[in-house]
């Protein structure tokens, strides 16, 4: 009579990958080997008072070629209308600007925020991204992308290799991707600092810049409910990343702007983000919640967090909502300026493009979805608040007086999917 | 506080080991809403709006293609 | 395709015995229950949340789908792949997809198992067939057996099968935790609700109940039949006993279990007298509690490695 025990290898894994496979349908995959799957989107943004509008259609086709390896391949174009801030502030007299073709010039009167119209661009962007199962616990996926507009060309790729542990339980990755942007403004590259009216304000036709990401992931089963995802990245930039088009108002005493310079950005840009996601899977009615929080931070003093949170629930007949409310909020970039006062020598770096300053957004959307010939089919309506905040104080003299320099900024957005 | 961050992040990993299911457990998480790349049309729409009104970019992934929007 | 097998189940129903009704539909508190005999088993689907018009379908369908897996791998027909199989004399056999995987299952399993699962070794069942059997077999008639049994002998290419002449094999030992996986996953393409297969033991659930409790199940106990040990509550996944509380031989006071080695041809001794496992799905959950039972006193040691929750009774 044996008093020890026998020792035995673990066989419950093998089989529960060969009873599976018994009761599985013929196909179990969503997509049959060799075809394709496709997913196509629609986004309409349009902002008040005449500001930005923006449509975009995308078209992504996904071929699982076979147990191992998949690729994808994107096209998008989008059409952008509509007038955006030129930097310059708000003034208690009509301003004149001269557009940056230097064919022509714009009003814009008294009280208004200056807004360039000279926004009509179409874009066109193609992507592939390839992955492949390495080995059992092995992923690899890269890609490229190209990205063309009027005056602005973007190339990159990407790679990363991703890892499982822990019985499929954490995945670890590791990514990079290399972008090698060039710009080729209408009018040229101005002279950063130089008045608008100076006739020696333009430099050389074109520049470029280079960016360099690294990404690192982690994603974690917690339960049998909860998924949660947490990332780290850093972003070096190097080259040119002042937008041509943006000026600034040098301002008197009393408030009045009788000059504009172009603005003038670093060229060198290290940016890092923390981010944190989870999904939970809220039993018993399968409804999911995702949160996600992001905190941004970069070596031109901007700090930003991102707060982004959906709620999915299921309704009959396969139809389904899903709420969204999102919080963000940045400081100003340490060369932020709402404008320049005369007299004061022109810093090195300066911007008065809203977009790096301080300010809070809040979205609130509703997406709804049901079936269409089977397939998936949603809309999601948002509306997109911004809140630009400053110094009050700052709308001085008689040129500013009783304006808000700070306009806050609204926008609708309208996207719709179907996949099959 | 970006160093406490960091830290806090690298010390919740450790944690990680004893977490998870087992294989029969993974009902829920097979559904299709769990996943984290379930609907990357809507994620690129969101990212690429975003990105071009406001100054931060990535976190969920690589930062997306480029484009002159910022 | 499966629309189609379906539909003709559907007009079996019809032509069968209509005195008898296939299945019958019950209302209980807050679930519908399904009931029918199919594999000599009592059979239950409990369906929670549905309308009658939708269990009525449920459970017509899952009575269906058992009754052709039945019909199909039962060894007491003479119409099936299996009696093809068996009749063959030194053929080979193609044989179509359903059937590899199982026989995929069984070749892993006799692997895996270190050959004491073994699907060849029906034949001892005309020695021992349990059915009130008061005297042991005699030494000589099982070895005069042995030399047909072995999964080992066979040839199996899928999907060609090539049996030796007067090997048998019987698919009885998987046959009704397939069912519970097929119904199981039949069900779950139609329904997004909670329920619970049940065939004579063999049981899979696929998610808590919509008031968020589990699934409770009792584990009879094997000496004391009718009296139940064990409630276990299930959430998701499969729950199969391998053990002799419903067939067995006693003789001078020793109970000796359905479970034959098929090396010696004699029953296991020692260890539990049921198992109980509750794994990812029946059939792993099945096999795993039937090769547990083959390694006699270890079958603890065995459970102790797998994956799986298990309940022993002595």
């Amino acid at each position: 009579m044996q008093l020890k025990g026998k020792t035995f290898t673990n066989i419950s894994i093998t089989l529960a990958a060969a009873s599976c496979a018994l009761a599985a349908p013929v196909t179990a995959q969503p997509s049959e080997l060799g075809s394709w799957d496709v997913d196509a989107g629609l986004l309409i943004y349009a902002e008040s008072d005449h500001q930005v509008q923006a449509y975009e259609g995308a078209l992504s086709l996904t071929k699982q070629i076979d147990d191992e390896r998949s690729i994808n391949l994107k096209g998008i174009i989008d059409v952008l209308t509509g007038a955006s801030p030129n930097g310059a502030v708000a003034q208690n007299k009509a301003q004149t600007f001269t557009r940056p073709s230097g064919n022509g010039s714009y009003i814009t009167a008294a009280s208004d925020t200056p807004l360039d119209d000279t926004f009509h661009d179409t874009r066109v962007a193609l992507s592939t991204q390839y992955q492949q199962q390495l080995s059992r616990l092995w992923l690899y996926s890269g890609g490229a992308y190209l990205s063309k507009e009027y005056d602005y060309l973007a190339l990159s790729i990407n790679s990363a290799l991703a890892r499982d542990f822990n019985k499929r339980n954490t995945t670890a990755s590791l990514g990079f991707a290399y972008a090698y942007d060039t710009i080729d403004p209408e009018g040229s590259i101005p002279n950063p600092g130089v008045s608008v009216d100076d006739p020696n304000n333009r430099l050389t036709d074109s520049d470029t810049k280079q960016t360099l990401d690294l990404l690192f992931g982690l994603t974690q089963v917690i339960d049998r409910q909860t998924l949660m995802q947490l990332n780290y990245s850093i972003s070096d930039v190097n080259g040119y990343q002042t937008d041509p088009f943006k000026i600034l108002s040098v301002v008197d005493s009393n408030g009045w702007a009788n000059n504009y310079v172009y603005e003038n950005r670093p060229d060198q840009r290290t940016k890092q983000s923390l981010f944190w996601r989870t999904k939970y899977n809220i039993q018993p009615s399968g409804q999911v919640l995702d949160v996600s929080y992001r905190y941004f931070w970069d070596d031109w003093g901007i700090a930003s967090h991102t707060i982004d949170s959906k709620w999915r629930v299921q309704l009959s007949n396969q139809h389904f909502i899903e709420p969204h409310l999102r919080y963000y909020c940045q400081q100003a970039a340490n060369f932020y300026r709402v404008y320049l006062d005369k007299g004061q020598p022109i810093p090195e770096y300066m911007t008065a493009d809203y977009r790096l300053g301080e300010l809070q957004t809040y979205t609130i959307g509703l997406k709804y979805g049901f079936p269409i010939a089977g397939n998936e089919f949603s809309v999601r309506l948002e509306y997109y608040l911004t809140q630009v905040s400053g110094d009050d104080g700052l709308a001085k003299g008689d040129g500013m007086a009783g304006l808000d320099i700070y306009p806050d900024k609204s926008a609708i957005m309208i996207q719709s999917f179907y996949r099959f | 506080m970006r160093r406490i961050l960091l830290l806090a992040s690298v010390l919740s990993l450790t944690a990680c080991s004893s977490l998870g299911v087992t294989p029969w457990e993974r009902d829920l998480l097979a559904k299709p809403e769990m996943q984290l790349a379930d609907n990357p049309m809507e994620i690129g729409f969101d990212d690429h709006t975003y990105f071009s009104k406001e100054g931060s970019s990535g976190g969920g992934n690589f930062a997306g293609g480029g484009c002159g929007c910022n | 395709m499966k629309k189609d097998d379906l539909l003709n189940k559907d007009n079996l129903l019809q032509q069968g015995d209509t005195s008898k009704k296939a299945f019958t539909l019950k209302r209980k508190s807050g679930y519908w229950l399904g009931e029918f005999t199919v594999m000599a088993s009592p059979c239950q689907i409990l369906l929670d949340n549905l309308d009658e018009a939708k269990a009525y379908s449920l459970t017509a369908q899952a009575y269906a789908e058992a009754k052709r897996i039945e019909l199909k791998y039962s060894r007491f027909r003479d119409d099936n792949i299996i009696a093809r199989l068996n009749s063959s004399a030194d053929e080979t056999i193609s044989v179509d997809e359903e059937t590899t995987r199982l026989i995929n299952l069984a070749d892993l399993c006799f692997q895996l198992s270190d050959g004491l699962f073994d699907i060849s070794s029906g034949v001892l069942g005309k020695l021992w067939h349990f059915k009130q059997q008061t005297q042991l077999p005699s030494d000589a008639g099982i070895k005069a057996l042995l030399p047909n049994i072995g999964w080992q002998k066979a040839n199996w290419n899928e999907p060609l099968l090539h049996l030796p002449k007067d090997m048998k094999i019987d698919l009885g030992g998987i046959g009704k935790e397939y069912a519970v996986d097929k119904v199981a996953r039949l069900l779950q393409q139609q329904t997004d609700n909670a329920f619970l297969v049940n065939f004579g033991g063999d049981i899979y659930v696929n998610k808590s109940r919509c008031n968020g409790d589990a699934w409770q199940v009792a584990i009879e106990n094997p000496q004391h039949l009718g009296e139940s040990k064990l409630m276990v509550s299930l959430v998701q996944g499969g729950l199969a006993s391998s053990g002799n509380s419903q067939r067995y031989i006693e003789v001078d006071g020793q109970r000796y279990s359905h479970i034959l080695n098929p090396k010696t041809g004699y029953p296991i001794t020692g260890g539990p007298a049921q198992v109980t496992v509750y794994a990812q799905n029946c059939v792993q959950a099945g096999m795993l509690a039937t090769i547990a039972l083959l390694q006699g006193e270890f079958a603890e040691d065995f459970l102790k490695a797998q994956d799986c929750r298990y309940w022993l009774s002595n």
